[in-house]
């Protein structure tokens, strides 16, 4: 099945970061990048959690046995995680990489998705929790190392968002999928 | 048995196990049953106690990982259950004080106090080995078993709610620290980085 270059590259990026553990909730577009992980890098451990707040326990308890942990999850999901993101990652300074498919932005015919989308950069920046947008397939690679970079050198959760122009250039089944 | 005798007699079995303590009471108990840089004390997130053990007992499956859980905190979290016995760290056990209430907040009645039963929700999520304890040496051979036998384990305490009579230290960052210091975590705050020559 095809990998669209951009899950390749996120891919690359977070293998490239050191990180070794995948903890995810799934998304259709994430299925690409899930995919580019189990078909190319086999020494990394994708586990699936049954909800965010659950993902960001089990990255917290990797993170202090010494293991580097990026968390999967689309834009909606984040809903879910913030009593974790504020009083465990960001009280104790817990480094975790934070990969968010957004939905609810331009190209998105599902009206539930929006007011969710709307918030993410506003509640993550509140949290001092930095983002970074993946604009290509080109530069995904690079942005995802740099904002590993970022976390684990300075012990900060950090997030790189996935737009849909990235992830869903083209409307599928007349947008509806 | 109260929670707080129940935890003294898990923290003179723990030895080199790392620990994990939900927030309020469990933390409390935990610290003044026995303080130690391999209990980590968590002050919010409430219900992730056991992801949290899940993770570390990922990361270091040579090491016995042990969860200080709450009824109502595991009632937050049920979904971790699933997630513990798909992944089945061999090396985690699960200690659930069940109290039958919130007793951090003023002892408001949980839904393990009208029948809901915390072992029968594990192992109908695939969780194999559990049991469940009503007095202090029943509790021990548990834990011992626990200890000494392949998990993961969920172990269900039935304890009452006693005062808390400490506090672990309020700074989260320290307890993070002295936590992955102790055990050796190749990301603790005493590892320097390499600089290629």
């Amino acid at each position: 099945m095809h990998i669209p270059p951009w899950a390749r590259e996120v891919a690359d990026g977070l293998v490239e970061s050191g990180i070794r553990e995948v903890v995810y909730v799934p998304d259709n577009p994430l299925s690409h990048l899930l995919r580019a992980l189990e078909t190319e890098h086999h020494a990394l451990r994708v586990t699936i959690a049954t909800r965010e707040e659950e993902a960001f326990g089990i990255a917290a308890g990797l993170y202090l046995g010494g293991r580097r942990t990026a968390v999967l999850l689309q834009s909606s999901g984040l809903g879910n995680s913030l009593n974790a993101l504020s009083s465990l990652l960001v009280a104790y300074q817990i480094p975790t990489l934070l990969v968010i498919s957004m939905r609810g932005e331009e190209g998105e015919w599902n009206r539930a998705q929006v007011p969710m989308a709307r918030t993410v950069r506003p509640v993550l920046a509140a949290l001092g929790i930095q983002t970074f947008t993946v604009e290509s397939a080109e530069a995904a690679e690079a942005t995802v190392r740099r904002a590993s970079a970022l976390a684990y050198g300075t012990r900060t959760a950090t997030a790189c968002l996935l737009p849909r122009r990235l992830t869903t250039p083209e409307p599928v089944n007349g947008g509806v999928e | 048995m109260t929670r707080l005798d129940a935890t003294r007699a898990l923290a003179q079995r723990l030895g080199p196990a790392a620990a994990i303590a939900s927030l309020g009471h469990p933390a409390y108990d935990l610290y003044a049953a026995g303080d130690r840089p391999e209990n980590f004390y968590t002050w919010g997130s409430m219900g992730v106690a056991s992801s949290i053990g899940l993770g570390l007992a990922m990361a270091q499956p040579e090491r016995q990982v042990v969860v200080l859980d709450g009824d109502g905190s595991l009632l937050m979290n049920l979904g971790s259950l699933a997630t513990v016995a798909v992944v089945a760290p061999p090396n985690l056990t699960i200690v659930v004080w069940d109290n039958g209430e919130y007793g951090t907040t003023g002892g408001q009645p949980t839904a393990t106090a009208r029948g809901a039963d915390l072992a029968r929700a594990a192992a109908a999520m695939g969780i194999q080995h559990t049991a469940t304890a009503t007095a202090l040496d029943a509790l021990g051979a548990a834990i011992d078993a626990a200890l000494a036998e392949p998990g993961p384990w969920l172990i269900l305490a039935k304890v009452k709610e006693s005062a808390p009579v400490a506090k672990p230290p309020l700074d989260c960052v320290f307890i993070k620290h002295r936590f992955m210091v102790a055990l050796g975590s190749p990301e603790s705050a005493m590892s320097g980085t390499s600089v290629r020559a």
